[in-house]
């Protein structure tokens, strides 16, 4: 207790040293501006964000609205073609030989390089950067759900034999709720990679969106805004993984995820 | 150094005898009035420790027998310096102990072996600070594994190697140091029976060998039986002495033996109240 | 695993691609796929080999690999350093601790703008960009491995004499071996794909370059896809060749 008060104590002071030091050194000239762009500037950067909108007519919340949804559009996309791949592969030995190489392939490829391939074939509008986030997320959740079939531990499976459980009836009811926790673990994973998936995606092509929001801003030397987009992508990302986390222990209190899944 | 003088106290008294035992040599390890109090997060203190008294000779087998929550590790750890008593004070060769490093070799429950050097980088790694250069620290870990039966496995790391195995070279490491006193902490309780019983006899062979004090923590009455010339029991809640029983049966021992089982009986009937 | 058992998979797995292969060159000679916009395999490395000569090629991964090699040492050495120090000195760790933890949630793709605003468009706002890519998985595995030692090891290095900074060498930093490893191939994955993208995105050389390039001046689809066939290769070998020098050191002694 005692040091979570001391842990606390020191972040205040630390984070007020920060900012109180771009504060100054802005002002007394020692930094620049545009570099360092100081919590005053910031300040008025959101409010002008969240009112007027960069570019104008676009408020912060439009974009966060507008990143979301690809990322949801993507990500949804990819879990529901990966899990029953991902059971089906896991469930037949052969065909998880067959296909390991390949995934472990295709898991390898960077999702962001395949951009300018997909820009050829679908253009540079919404569906592209759909496509690209369904591709890196299809291929992570893949792998785990993969993985959470194959790696039920023996000793249950063996036990529920002894109780007379075979086949469907094996599978449905031993095998899917002991691969849940895993599998929930690569959903998050899965939700991360989609995360920074849109994040680049939006960097080329597009004006809305977080992403394309903190590009333009450099382009038109207000940082202070680029500083608060990549803040606020920041809390994004931090308010979805402990959603997932959150969600999953409300669903899933017999199971915890595992620490190390595969990437 | 005190002069030694004879005395016809009892062994294990308190008074102003303690610090010899009852051959009149002095103690090589004088424990009185210990204490040891822990405070939890609230505030609520527990004594683990209360008014312990020992006095242990030199060469002398002193098993430490007890139910869990008795002390016995706490104890042990306030013996070897890794731990503060809270109360009363500890000497061995008539110094107080202030930490590690005063002529205890300490052998741990889980062998507590570092996983990533083989069993002959264990042991030297015991002759550490010992003032001679690193040949001879590789030399004499060598010998200690010749001396545990051990020198095949010199290059082997522990995950390689049986439980068995990895108590032994836990017990070669602690003797790198050559030390005077072995604190061993129930080091034979993860092993199979068959094993533990090797490995018993091991230890009396490498304590006839070399001569040391050792304070043996078992929780296994026969074990005590088998290893020592002295069985302490301690009682718990809080931890005290309530027992010190002179093993005069003559080694090698049978577990068969009358004396033995009324001895056994004895400890049991103390252990049960 | 016997080794019959091992050739077999292998065998699966040869057939696997191979039928994927065979299926995307039969689409497209089928005409099932247009060729010219999704060419098969062998058809697109003789169109590229055709487009740009070989030495092309090799200058602008030369370049890659150079950034993430050296950008990933950056990181991965500071991450190793920064995570041992918050893990062992608690002064330091309150400090730190906050700072990384706040910075974290932001993708290293986020820093592009800010990274070019510091150093501007040259190697540097690159080399930045691979460090973030390897700074925190890194650091993040370094503090757990340091903070999640054995106890029963740690009261055995004492009864021998060790404490302080030597404890740290001999106990600590061996003990956080395993963690730092799975660290630095997560780190080294991450690495490559944000240098990927921040070439893309940024840069004048370099393979997401030569790709992003072939695409805006109207050049053909097979470079781009040779190029990204060399990244995802070059991906694979290179975690292949960090995991099995990962399970030559630590291997044979972790893992009980």
């Amino acid at each position: 207790m005692r040091q979570q008060l001391v842990q606390i104590f020191v972040v205040l002071i630390v984070v007020a040293a920060i900012l109180l030091g771009l504060e100054l050194g802005v002002r007394a000239g020692y930094l620049k501006a545009y570099e360092f762009p100081p919590a005053s500037r910031i300040a008025e950067g959101f409010v002008e964000l969240a009112t007027v909108g960069f570019p104008t007519g676009v408020t912060i919340w439009s974009h966060i609205l507008i990143t979301v949804e690809r990322i949801l559009k993507g990500y949804t996309a990819a879990i529901l073609l990966a899990v029953p791949f991902g059971l089906l592969i896991g469930a037949v030995p052969v065909l998880d030989k067959m296909t390991a190489p390949l995934i472990v392939f295709f898991r390898s490829v960077a999702t962001l390089s395949l951009l300018p391939l997909v820009i050829v074939w679908f253009g540079a509008g919404e569906l592209t950067k759909v496509i690209l986030i369904g591709y890196g997320c299809f291929w992570v959740m893949l792998s785990n759900v993969v993985a959470s079939v194959k790696y039920v531990d023996p000793v249950l499976i063996r036990a529920a034999r002894s109780f007379k459980a075979n086949g469907w009836a094996l599978y449905r009811e031993v095998v899917l709720p002991a691969a849940l926790p895993r599998m929930f673990a690569g959903a998050r994973i899965a939700l991360g990679v989609g995360f920074m998936v849109i994040v680049g995606a939006e960097m080329i092509g597009t004006i809305q969106g977080l992403g394309a929001l903190i590009m333009e801003a450099r382009s038109f030397y207000r940082s202070e805004i680029t500083v608060i987009g990549m803040l606020v992508i920041g809390i994004l990302g931090f308010a979805i993984s402990t959603g997932l986390a959150t969600l999953e222990h409300m669903l899933l209190p017999w199971g915890r995820s595992l620490d190390r899944v595969q990437r | 150094m005190k002069r030694v003088e004879a005395s016809t106290t009892p062994a294990g008294t308190t008074g102003l005898n303690a610090d010899r035992d009852s051959g009149g040599r002095m103690a090589m390890i004088d424990i009185r009035r210990v204490e040891k109090r822990f405070s939890a997060r609230d505030g609520t203190e527990t004594t683990v420790l209360h008014d312990i008294n020992l006095s242990i000779a030199p060469n002398e087998f002193v098993c430490i027998v007890g139910r869990s929550g008795c002390g016995k590790t706490t104890l042990l750890n306030i013996l070897a310096g890794l731990d503060k008593a809270s109360g009363g004070e500890v000497r061995i060769a008539g110094e107080r102990v202030e930490g590690p490093g005063q002529g205890q070799g300490v052998v741990f429950q889980q062998h507590a072996l570092f996983p990533w050097l083989t069993a002959l980088e264990n042991v030297a790694f015991g002759a550490r600070s010992l003032p001679i250069g690193k040949p001879e620290k590789i030399e004499r870990a060598r010998e200690l594994l010749q001396l545990v039966g051990l020198e095949a496995s010199a290059g082997q790391y522990p995950r390689e190697m049986s439980g068995g195995m990895q108590q032994r070279v836990a017990i070669a490491r602690a003797l790198a140091l050559d030390p005077e006193i072995l604190l061993m902490d129930e080091p034979f309780g993860a092993l199979d029976e068959l094993t533990r019983i090797e490995m018993q006899q091991e230890l009396l062979r490498i304590w006839d060998a070399r001569k040391k004090t050792v304070v043996f923590i078992t929780h296994s009455i026969s074990e005590a039986l088998m290893l020592a010339d002295r069985v302490v029991l301690l009682a718990p809640h809080p931890g005290r002495v309530a027992r010190d029983i002179h093993v005069d049966l003559e080694r090698p021992r049978s577990r068969t033996d009358r004396g033995f089982n009324v001895l056994y009986e004895q400890i049991w009937g103390g252990l049960s109240t | 695993m016997t080794r019959g058992e091992r050739a077999a998979d292998i065998g699966w797995g040869l057939a696997g691609i191979a039928l994927v292969l065979g299926l995307w060159e039969l689409a497209t000679r089928a005409g099932a796929i247009d060729p010219s916009i999704f060419p098969g395999p062998i058809t697109a490395v003789r169109m590229a080999a055709g487009r740009l000569p070989a030495s092309v090629f090799l200058d602008n991964m030369g370049w890659s690999l150079f950034r993430v090699t050296v950008g990933f040492a950056l990181g991965a050495v500071t991450g190793t350093i920064v995570g041992f120090a918050a893990g062992w000195y608690r002064g330091f760790g309150y400090v730190a601790r906050p700072l990384i933890e706040l910075l974290r949630p932001i993708p290293p793709l986020a820093w592009i703008p800010l990274a070019i605003i510091w150093f501007g468009l040259g190697e540097p706002s690159k080399l930045f960009m691979v460090f973030l890519g390897a700074f925190f998985p890194v650091v993040t595995a370094a503090y757990h491995g340091i903070t999640h030692i054995d106890p029963a090891l740690i009261r055995a290095s004492r009864s021998f004499g060790l404490k302080g900074v030597a404890m740290l060498f001999h106990v600590g930093i061996p003990a956080s071996a395993p963690d730092l490893a799975t660290g630095i191939r997560v780190g080294w994955g991450l690495s490559f794909g944000v240098l990927v993208a921040a070439e893309l995105i940024a840069a004048d050389r370099g393979l997401g370059f030569m790709i992003m390039n072939e695409r805006n001046s109207g050049g053909s689809v097979s470079v781009i896809i040779v190029g990204i066939l060399l990244i995802g290769l070059l991906n694979l070998v290179s975690d292949a060749a960090i995991a099995a020098f990962i399970q030559r050191r630590i291997g044979r002694w972790h893992g009980a």
